[in-house]
């Protein structure tokens, strides 16, 4: 019997580490042995515990300290009734087999700081099979099968900027994993870093050989600790059974890999900015044209792809570029991965085949909305996304589909919002972290951003003017014609999305000074319905400012000119009394 | 030989070397494309987004500075597009940049005097150059010093710390001088152009006008109905505020330039409008407002009542005017003033001010209120006309309505309402109305008039209804206004009708500015200063007389006082590529207004450069520079977003840093973030002027351009690599500056 507990951070912070060590002082290890994996994203039922018997594998859910007992009796007597009130339902499980796994396949599976675990699975073939019988031209043929596009967020095809580096004079090219994976929400990069790195390293070093590259390296943010901590153990490991560094598998092809870890930027995701930062400079994006490809870091010619976009290489060499194109859309090929969060029963990791609906992943796969509330929009591609309504939520998942309805499919960032989620509140949260992560380098991005917060915040504050919306508009344009880079490019679409969908909801704002989904503080009035008030005096005593008067069981009054609209009377009010409009 | 590239830029079929950017390849060919962050000395670095072009057929507008040139490509530098996004550009750099461009004493001018560059060269000792300066506005500087009321000393921010510059005072000073001194400042003049401008009006609008039409070179014939030049500052301010004399030296200079002017000549009667536009290119309406406004009361019309510039006038002329001993002149404003006070010295024992509000409604300037008092004139507020009172046909008295103070009225001061029933009689020997005055419209005839009878005026070129006939000062739109508006109409009327007679059709309108919105708060560390005060002469000295009251400053005096100033306005002004670019879009920053920067405290300085960071716009070229030239690296950028500022690393001082004061960084500054001590000890924006050198300090013979101001050398600034790094011909300067410090 093996029990496998899952342990990325995402688990690890929901209690995984107490539990593997629990299991570790009390397992009778002559029944089981113990080992760890990655995450196997279902964030919403962490922590997992993976019980292995024979070729039955029983997965027990939301485990806890108190289950160790019983899991450590279970190894003993194989009794199911012991655990069978943590093992997971028919219901969750759906969240796992509706989806398609190629990048996340052995993600949760193998023990990712073990080498060996991913050489069992079919690891490093891939790149045995690439040094020893396909040119480079060959792989670059392969992946223009496949139809693989850039997974970072722009969708650019990866066999083009793969020959525009192979194609680019010069004898030393770097190749440069981007992991720096910044949208709030989004956490497709670090599960696979965290869980299968060598999947990564082995994508890696068949990129590094089809464009000619010697040097590889990692940039990972610095709030990455683990993923950063299990990839250079991987390094490490792929180096010393030599899959990196000199000769590679024997043959004459040599390739070192090193990380940099990020110091936090959000802009150091633009790969200019990302190569000004690798350089030990400021990050700031970089005019282009020059394209990193003709010259990036160092100024030599340099290829920048995302995590994902590697970690579906092993599959595609293994597999072939057909069986990749299989999948998905006329114009999107393959799988994409997305971080489900907000308000949607199931969040986690979803790994879906292109050509899929977001009804398909919002309802079958995440189980639909949370507390059964109505479903309101999903913001697609974090900050520099947009978001899609509800009445869109039929919409194929491939590039072109989204593209057109104004969102973007992004890095993966799937963030499901309900009725109680007001959209310029929304679009203000996204524009905020815009702003302040904005570099500073190009008048549209540090200072149209700004403005366009400001407008913003006196929308939501009940102090929008009359033209507020066209300002509005009229900015989100100059700044997507005019910003520098992608963050600056991309930062109006959350705005330009919600005016799109939810142009009502800015006008009730302005027009009526009110906040239709009662999320925005200052425009709301609450009060004491007095049927169901029973006077029970709670909410009078709770109030800090005293703003509620009335004697015990009689209906209790709000005073609207003192009350700060902090929303205790109606956290405590046990008659849902308290109403707010 | 490198390959060439074929491409259109703006319609021009042009050839450039391969790798040339599009900004260059336009540069080369003439053709002006709008940057603020690049520079030749350093790597394109595309902050600033002002250098935009749209390429046919591609979707996305490029930046020009590093997009380079590529065969059959076809540029447009000024779509609409192309304009939009630098006229948006401009406005979010605009809307975060604080600071101000000029002033708040300059920009209230109505004339546009540098104020801060005169007080400030007087300040320094340059009298003649202030003199100089305030000349390319005004004229006749020592009586517009004398009479004007100032409203650059109200906008003045030292009124904010205790009391205002007293700027007026310093520019009758500055004028003094030069018409005491033998050689009298007389400008350069264009060439004779042939061309010949007719002014009917020889008061300050029409006067100024000829001036600056003459500099110009064209002919210029001033007709006048008066038997001396000088309109209402000779015939409508009394001697004891601006002798004649004054007067007489300013119009004499003006005529010196050679300009014609008639007298005795009136409109309607010897000449006519068709005749002066036959035999003229233009011709200049200046004819004024020279009729007192009726008060509308019963014995308006009996014999001993006087319109204000009517008597005013008389006086001038030497005509017995019969006010007798007791003397009542209504109206609250200057006219009123210099009605009583002249009454006072023709001898009446009492004078009064019938004035229907109280003394803080006064128009009147409060110095000409509180020297009235001094010379025993006696205030009668809150009270109106109701009747005036005569016997045989003659005053003999005044029937005065009581008022009261009710809500505030579109001037936003109080409105008199009347107290039901409750008068007062005063006995009088005469009444001065000094309410107001209008246009005489005789001899208008074929003019277009506004609703209130004046003529009507296009406010940005001075075109009236017929071709090549403009109007200016209180015959025009609004009417009768201060004599500094007139200059201020005479002298962009210039402008416009020099331009009409090169056959160009040109507004001119008030230039965008950036301001500051600085109050009492802002200020309330500096320290105060109490105004000079300008010696005169004591009320038993002045009232039974017409000698001048005021003395003027002496240099002691005039220098102090001008040490006061704050130095409000950019140094930068005349050199801020910024503004200048802002200029040529038809921008309003103010649509996009919010927070500011306000972090600049003055400190981060070293003894040569100061930084302010609140005007820096990122554009990099002082870090880049820093970095890339001179490899110093003594400025870097810090934090992010909208937060994001140029700074010395860890924010430590400028001279905690290795900067070297080579001045690179000054001189690529598009604006006045950044700006360096000159030579003076009162520092002051200058339109300096450069000639390129070489250094003779050492034998290294460095090339340096030495910056100018009249005759005095103010700033060195490196220009090759020895020089940024040697730089002792600009220690030798900085040793200077510190010696002034």
């Amino acid at each position: 019997m093996k029990i496998v507990v899952g342990q990325g951070s995402c688990g690890i912070a929901a209690g995984a580490a107490k539990v593997y060590d629990g299991l570790n002082n009390n397992l009778d290890k002559s029944k089981a042995t113990l080992t760890f994996s990655g995450c196997v994203g279902m964030c919403y039922l962490e922590p997992i515990v993976d019980i292995y018997d024979d070729d039955k594998m029983t997965r027990l859910v939301r485990v806890s300290e108190n289950d160790v007992d019983n899991i450590c009796k279970f190894a003993q007597t194989k009794d199911y009734s012991l655990i069978e009130n943590i093992t997971i339902s028919k219901d969750d499980e759906e969240f796992l087999t509706k989806q398609t796994r190629i990048a996340l396949r052995k993600c949760g599976i193998i023990n990712p700081e073990e080498i060996d675990d991913y050489i069992q699975s079919d690891g490093y073939t891939a790149i045995e099979k690439v040094l020893t019988t396909m040119s480079p031209e060959d792989v670059i043929e392969t992946i223009k099968t496949s139809g693989l596009a850039g997974r970072g967020g722009a969708g650019f095809p990866t066999w083009f900027k793969w020959n525009a580096a192979r194609q680019s004079q010069g004898d030393e090219k770097y190749l440069i994993c981007n992991a720096d994976e910044g949208d709030p929400g989004a956490f497709m990069d670090r599960a696979v870093i965290e869980s299968d790195p060598h999947n990564l390293i082995e994508g890696m070093i068949i990129g590094a050989y089809a464009i000619g590259a010697k040097h590889a390296v990692v940039y990972v943010r610095a709030e990455y600790p683990l993923a950063i901590k299990r990839l250079q153990k991987a390094i490490d490991q792929a180096t010393e059974k030599g899959f990196l560094g000199k000769n590679i598998c024997g043959t004459e092809f040599s390739c070192d890999m090193k990380i940099k870890a990020g110091a936090g930027a959000f802009v150091c995701g633009e790969e200019t900015a990302l190569i000004e930062s690798l350089e030990g400079q400021r990050g700031m994006p970089r005019l282009k044209p020059p394209f990193p490809a003709q010259s990036g870091y160092w100024n030599k010619p340099s290829n920048i792809n995302n995590v994902e976009t590697f970690a579906n290489v092993t599959w595609i060499i293994n597999n072939g570029g057909e069986a990749f194109a299989a999948m998905g859309t006329e114009n999107s090929k393959g799988t994409k991965v997305f971080a489900l969060t907000g308000k949607i029963k199931r969040g986690g990791l979803v790994e879906i085949p292109m050509g899929k609906t977001l009804r398909d992943v919002i309802y079958d796969i995440g189980g639909g909305i949370r507390d059964n509330k109505e479903f309101k929009a999903v913001q697609l591609g974090g900050p520099s996304g947009g978001c899609i309504p509800a009445e869109l939520i039929d919409t194929v998942i491939d590039y072109k589909s989204l593209g057109a309805t104004g969102a973007i499919m992004g890095s993966g960032g799937m963030v499901v919002m309900d009725e109680s989620t007001c959209m310029v509140s929304m679009a203000k949260f996204f524009l905020d972290f815009t702003a302040k992560e904005s570099c500073g380098k190009c008048v549209h991005c540090r200072i149209g951003t700004k403005r366009m917060l400001e407008i913003l915040e006196r929308i939501t504050t009940g102090k929008g003017q009359e033209n507020d919306i066209e300002l509005l508009e009229e900015l989100c344009f100059a700044i997507k014609d005019g910003a520098l880079c992608g963050l600056g490019q991309t930062a109006p679409n959350p705005v330009l999305t919600t005016i799109k969908y939810f142009r009502n909801e800015y006008e009730a704002h302005i027009n009526d000074k009110k906040c239709p989904a009662c999320e925005c503080a200052e425009m709301l009035t609450y009060s004491i319905d007095k049927e169901l008030c029973k006077g029970c005096t709670l909410c009078a005593i709770n109030c800090p400012v005293k703003a509620i008067n009335g004697s015990v069981k009689t209906a209790h009054e709000i005073n609207s000119e003192i009350c700060i609209k902090c929303g205790k009377c109606k956290e405590v009010c046990k008659f849902s009394a308290v109403k707010l409009s | 030989m490198a390959d060439k590239i074929n491409l259109i830029i703006d319609g021009k079929q042009i050839s450039v070397d391969a790798g040339t950017s599009i900004l260059d390849a336009a540069k080369q060919n003439g053709i002006y494309i709008p940057t603020l962050c690049h520079d030749d000395i350093v790597k394109v670095y595309g902050a600033c987004g002002l250098c935009v072009v749209e390429g046919e057929g591609m979707p996305k507008l490029m930046r020009s500075c590093s997009q380079k040139a590529a065969e059959g490509m076809v540029i447009n530098t000024s779509s609409q597009r192309v304009v939009q996004a630098r006229k948006v550009a401009l406005e979010l750099i605009m809307s975060a940049h604080e600071g101000d461009c000029k002033a708040p004493c300059s920009l209230a001018c109505p004339a546009g005097t540098d104020c801060q560059g005169y007080v400030g060269l007087i300040a320094n000792g340059e009298y003649d150059e202030a003199l100089k300066l305030i000349k390319e506005k005004i004229p006749m500087p020592a009586s517009i010093g004398r009479v004007c009321p100032h409203p650059c000393e109200k906008a003045c921010r030292r009124g904010l710390v205790e009391e205002p510059i007293n700027i007026a005072g310093l520019k009758a000073f500055a004028a003094d001088i030069d018409l005491k001194s033998e050689n009298q400042y007389i400008p350069q003049m264009e060439k004779e152009t042939g061309k010949k401008v007719n002014i009917i009006g020889g008061g300050p609008a029409g006067l100024t006008a000829a001036y600056f039409l003459r500099l110009k070179g064209h002919d210029v014939n001033i007709y006048d109905m008066m038997p001396n030049m000088g309109g209402m500052l000779r015939y409508g301010i009394p001697e004891y505020r601006l002798p004649k004399k004054v007067v007489d030296k300013e119009v004499e200079l003006i005529q010196n330039l050679g300009v014609k002017m008639h007298n005795n000549v009136k409109l309607g009667k010897d000449i006519s409008i068709d005749e002066l536009r036959k035999n003229s290119d233009a011709l200049v309406l200046a004819v004024g407002a020279w009729k007192s406004s009726p008060m509308r009361v019963q014995g308006e019309d009996s014999q001993g009542v006087y319109g204000g510039i009517d008597f005013l006038r008389n006086v001038v002329l030497g005509n017995k005017v019969e006010i007798g001993e007791k003397v009542a002149v209504c109206g609250g404003g200057n006219t009123a003033m210099d009605a009583c006070r002249t009454a006072v010295r023709l001898g009446a024992k009492e004078v009064y001010i019938i004035y229907r509000r109280t003394r803080n409604e006064m128009p009147a300037e409060d110095i000409e209120i509180k020297e009235a008092e001094e010379e025993g004139v006696v205030f009668k507020f809150l009270t109106n006309p109701a009747e005036i009172l005569s016997k045989d046909g003659k005053v003999c008295g005044i029937k005065l309505q009581k008022m009261m103070l009710g809500e505030p009225d579109a001037s936003g001061r109080r409105k008199p309402v009347e107290i039901e029933g409750e008068f007062e009689e005063i006995e009088l020997d005469s009444v001065i109305m000094a309410i107001g005055q209008k246009l005489d419209s005789f001899g208008l005839d074929n003019i277009e008039m506004t609703s209130r009878n004046n003529i009507l005026a296009d406010e940005n070129s001075f075109r009236t209804n017929l071709d090549g006939v403009f109007a200016i000062g209180d015959a025009t739109n609004k009417g009768a206004s201060i004599a500094i508006e007139a200059v201020g109409e005479g002298g962009r009327a210039a402008i416009a009708i020099d331009a009409y007679l090169n056959g160009i059709d040109i507004n001119i309108r008030k230039p965008y500015y950036s301001e500051r919105n600085v109050t009492a708060e802002t200020l309330k560390d500096k320290e105060k200063i109490a105004r000079e005060i300008v010696p005169q002469l004591e009320a038993d000295e002045r009232k039974d007389n017409f000698t001048e009251v005021v003395k003027g400053y002496s240099c002691e005096q005039a220098e102090k006082e001008a040490k006061r100033c704050l130095e409000c306005g950019c140094r930068e002004y005349f050199k801020c590529k910024l503004l200048n670019i802002a200029n040529l879009y038809d921008i309003d920053p103010d649509r996009f207004a919010g927070e500011k920067p306000t972090n600049y405290d003055g400190k981060d300085a070293n003894e040569f450069i100061v930084r302010n960071t609140d005007k820096c716009i990122l554009c990099g070229l002082c870090v880049r520079s820093c970095k890339e030239v001179m490899n110093i690296s003594a400025i870097g950028l810090l934090s992010r977003g909208f937060k994001t500022d140029v700074s010395p690393a860890f924010k430590l001082p400028l001279n905690e840093t290795d900067c070297n004061n080579c001045g690179l960084c000054v001189k690529l500054c598009p604006t006045g973030a950044l700006t360096e001590r000159n030579t003076m000890d009162k520092q002051v924006p200058l339109n300096e002027k450069y000639v390129d050198t070489t250094c003779n300090v050492c034998e290294k013979n460095c090339s340096i351009t030495l910056a100018y101001y009249g005759n005095k050398i103010i700033r060195v600034i490196p220009n090759d690599e020895t020089s940024r790094n040697c730089h002792l011909g600009r220690e030798k300067l900085i040793e200077e500056v510190i010696k002034l410090k």
